[in-house]
């Protein structure tokens, strides 16, 4: 039979692509079971109602009516972030050597949005309606509409075309080796030949979409920032510096991610050399950049805040610095101060340590994570303009667990495309070996 | 065209939340929901304190911050001055909530049915069966089911369905057959007033020009249509007492 001819030969696919190892497969299993888990906790979501979320009222029920999964929403937003961004500064600066991560980039922005667009409909009280009326009724006057049309539809359209056009010269050069998947990559090709002509076109429809592409994801990110920043009634959300710190914060968290997942493409594909120091140095000063760039303005807020205070403000102030939020504030500083230090070390000396990068990028993560659940949930616990009693808010396990299915939902599919697609841009003797 | 507003003289108000209980019964709200909630507050300290009263409806805002940031315009305001939702085109995504610094929305975390207080007595117990005579509540208002107004939406009562939003409506379903809302006629001391602004000969209109009204946290820039006389403004130095049962 053709296929067992075949089959033995998948082993050479470059990159080891096709290659289902037992470690690999564990890693499905265990993210399947999460998964699952998190569909189940999903599901009595749905059977109760989100009674079952930690969520509750503004007001005179004393809680928070945007929780965790929003949270997560502005998280893997802001992640998308860096991953096109890279990916265009590649193209529009050429950045040859920086080439290689440059697909890592651009899966792990498609991958982010869709699992802030999961992570949307989650949220909402009537997720089948929310499905149709977003597009039927849209109204472009809410600052939730930029979250909807430009990030999740304009921005995700956009990456994948930036994926998908990226992949194709790797596409047609994996189609010549014999494989289950060559199927795939001929549609993935479709008709690409590597010809200098279609060299040159390529280049140039890249490059111009990268030209669009960094304007529309500064507006993008921004309209998320407008979500909070535009409403005068929410202490502690109202202000101009939101916009340009969710910009500043979404570059910081998804460069910090960048690094980890390009870290662990090198280990998969066991590449030392093209995925060198150089890449990671390159990566280490852009996120110290936007690190340095948001940690100002996290001390220009901090001193608006304790300077002069309205009275409502305070409260907030005084919940976040030294109240109930404190462990989660102090904490998040701390997780973006000790990277920074660490990466200015590093540039200074001259010596980058992919394991100490490994390490700033998951502490930036955190942080990200802890700053954007102290933008979204203060401002309704301690924030409310009438005096109403202060609230509280914690998740419950259902909000913990379809989180955590959101995050193995993401491994997966990062996971699965490693294993079916090179990673890596092939090198010219990947694509000659093909003969 | 009319133009509804409200007026609460705080002169009057004497904090026995009559219009809660009103509301309640009218709109069939659910556990822990207050379209109407009357504060209650302490200022200074023992002896030296001084308790004041605040009923607090939806302000129905001429610059709604709700109907601005709602992403499909379940939201609205109709062209008589009343803020609604639409209980049909609501996704449940709670941002109105937010927008808006009154607090006045609250969403059906679970389905109306189960957050009824009859839900929490046993109607089958022959005592209380003596009390009904065998009715079991709740008591449904086959106005709240209709369609109002020139829009023809599903506003009344906020449409009770688990996953949507809703809040005062001013009694739509009243004021639409030329009533007042259940609260206003509540009113033991009638401390609330209701009505038509547009015309100078309603009682609110006589009452608002012979009167200084101030409204709710004016610096926001909502412009809300309800009024209130007397008192002065809450300030945060306010102490908020006898909380009613609200956390579900």
């Amino acid at each position: 039979m053709a296929t067992e001819v075949a089959t033995p030969r998948t082993k050479d696919l470059p990159q080891r692509v096709g290659r289902f190892t037992t470690g690999w497969k564990l890693f499905t299993v265990a993210g399947l079971v999460v998964l699952a888990f998190a569909i189940f906790a999903y599901v009595r979501e749905l059977g109760s109602g989100m009674i079952a979320t930690g969520m509750r009222n503004v007001g005179t029920m004393g809680g928070a009516t945007w929780g965790l999964y929003i949270t997560m929403v502005v998280y893997f937003v802001g992640v998308s972030f860096a991953g096109i961004t890279v990916a265009a500064l590649i193209r529009i600066f050429e950045l040859g050597k920086l080439r290689p991560i440059a697909r890592t980039a651009e899966l792990l922005t498609v991958v982010a949005l869709i699992l802030g667009a999961i992570a949307i409909i989650v949220d909402l009280g009537q997720p089948i309606r929310g499905i149709v009326n977003l597009f039927r009724y849209a109204r472009p006057q809410s600052p939730f509409f930029g979250t909807f049309a430009l990030v999740i539809a304009g921005y995700l359209f956009a990456s994948l075309v930036y994926l998908y056009l990226g992949g194709r010269r790797d596409a047609a050069a994996m189609a010549h080796y014999p494989s289950r998947l060559r199927g795939f990559y001929r549609w993935w090709a479709a008709g690409y030949m590597d010809t200098p002509e279609e060299q040159a076109r390529h280049r140039r429809t890249s490059f111009w979409l990268a030209v669009a592409i960094v304007p529309l994801l500064v507006i993008a990110h921004s309209t998320l920032g407008f979500v909070f920043g535009l409403q005068v009634g929410r202490p502690g959300w109202y202000g101009t510096l939101q916009a340009p710190a969710f910009v500043a914060l979404a570059g910081v968290s998804g460069v910090g991610l960048i690094i980890v997942l390009g870290a662990i493409v090198k280990r998969i594909v066991g590449d030392t050399e093209r995925v060198s120091v150089d890449v990671f140095s390159w990566l280490g000063k852009f996120l110290l950049g936007l690190l340095l760039v948001y940690l100002y303005f996290m001390t220009v807020e901090l001193l608006t805040l304790l300077y002069a205070t309205p009275a409502v403000e305070k409260q907030l102030s005084d919940a976040l610095l030294f109240g109930p939020y404190a462990w989660t504030y102090w904490g998040s500083v701390a997780l973006l101060a000790v990277p920074a230090l660490v990466l200015i070390w590093q540039a200074v000396t001259r010596r980058w340590n992919i394991g100490w990068l490994v390490a700033s990028g998951v502490a930036v993560n955190l942080a990200a994570i802890g700053k954007r659940y102290l933008i979204v949930v203060p401002s309704q616990t301690h924030g409310t303009l009438l005096p109403y009693e202060v609230g509280s808010y914690s998740p419950s396990w259902i909000e913990y667990g379809v989180v955590l299915g959101l995050f193995a939902l993401g491994a997966l599919m990062i996971g699965l495309f490693v294993k079916i697609f090179p990673p890596l841009p092939l090198s010219d003797e990947e694509v000659m070996a093909d003969a | 065209m009319a133009k509804y507003a409200m007026v609460v003289d705080l002169h009057r108000c004497q904090g026995c939340r009559a219009c809660v209980e009103a509301c309640k019964i009218e709109n069939n709200t659910g556990e822990g929901m207050f379209w109407m909630h009357v504060f209650r507050f302490e200022e200074g300290s023992y002896p030296d304190t001084r308790m004041s009263f605040l009923p607090r409806p939806c302000q129905h805002c001429d610059n709604a911050p709700c109907v601005k940031v709602c992403p499909t315009g379940a939201r609205f305001k109709r062209d008589d001055g009343i803020v609604l939702t639409d209980a049909e085109r609501c996704i449940g995504c709670r941002y109105c909530e937010l927008a808006c610094p009154y607090g006045v929305n609250y969403f059906n975390w679970q389905d109306p049915e189960d957050s009824q207080y009859a839900e929490m007595i046993d109607w089958t117990d022959p005592d209380i069966q003596q009390a009904t005579g065998g009715a079991v509540p709740p008591y449904r208002n086959p106005d709240l089911e209709e369609l109002w107004g020139s829009e023809q939406r599903r506003t009344g009562g906020g449409g009770h369905a688990k996953g949507v939003m809703e809040k005062c409506t001013f009694c739509v379903q009243r004021v639409e057959k030329g009533g007042q809302p259940a609260c206003v006629d509540t009113c033991p001391v009638n401390a609330l007033l209701f009505g038509d602004v547009d015309d100078p000969d309603t009682p609110i209109s006589r009452f608002m020009r012979e009167n200084e009204t101030w409204r709710l946290l004016e610096e926001t820039g909502t412009e809300p249509r309800v009024r209130y006389v007397g008192g002065k403004p809450p300030s945060q130095s306010y102490t908020e007492v006898e909380r009613p049962k609200a956390r579900v």
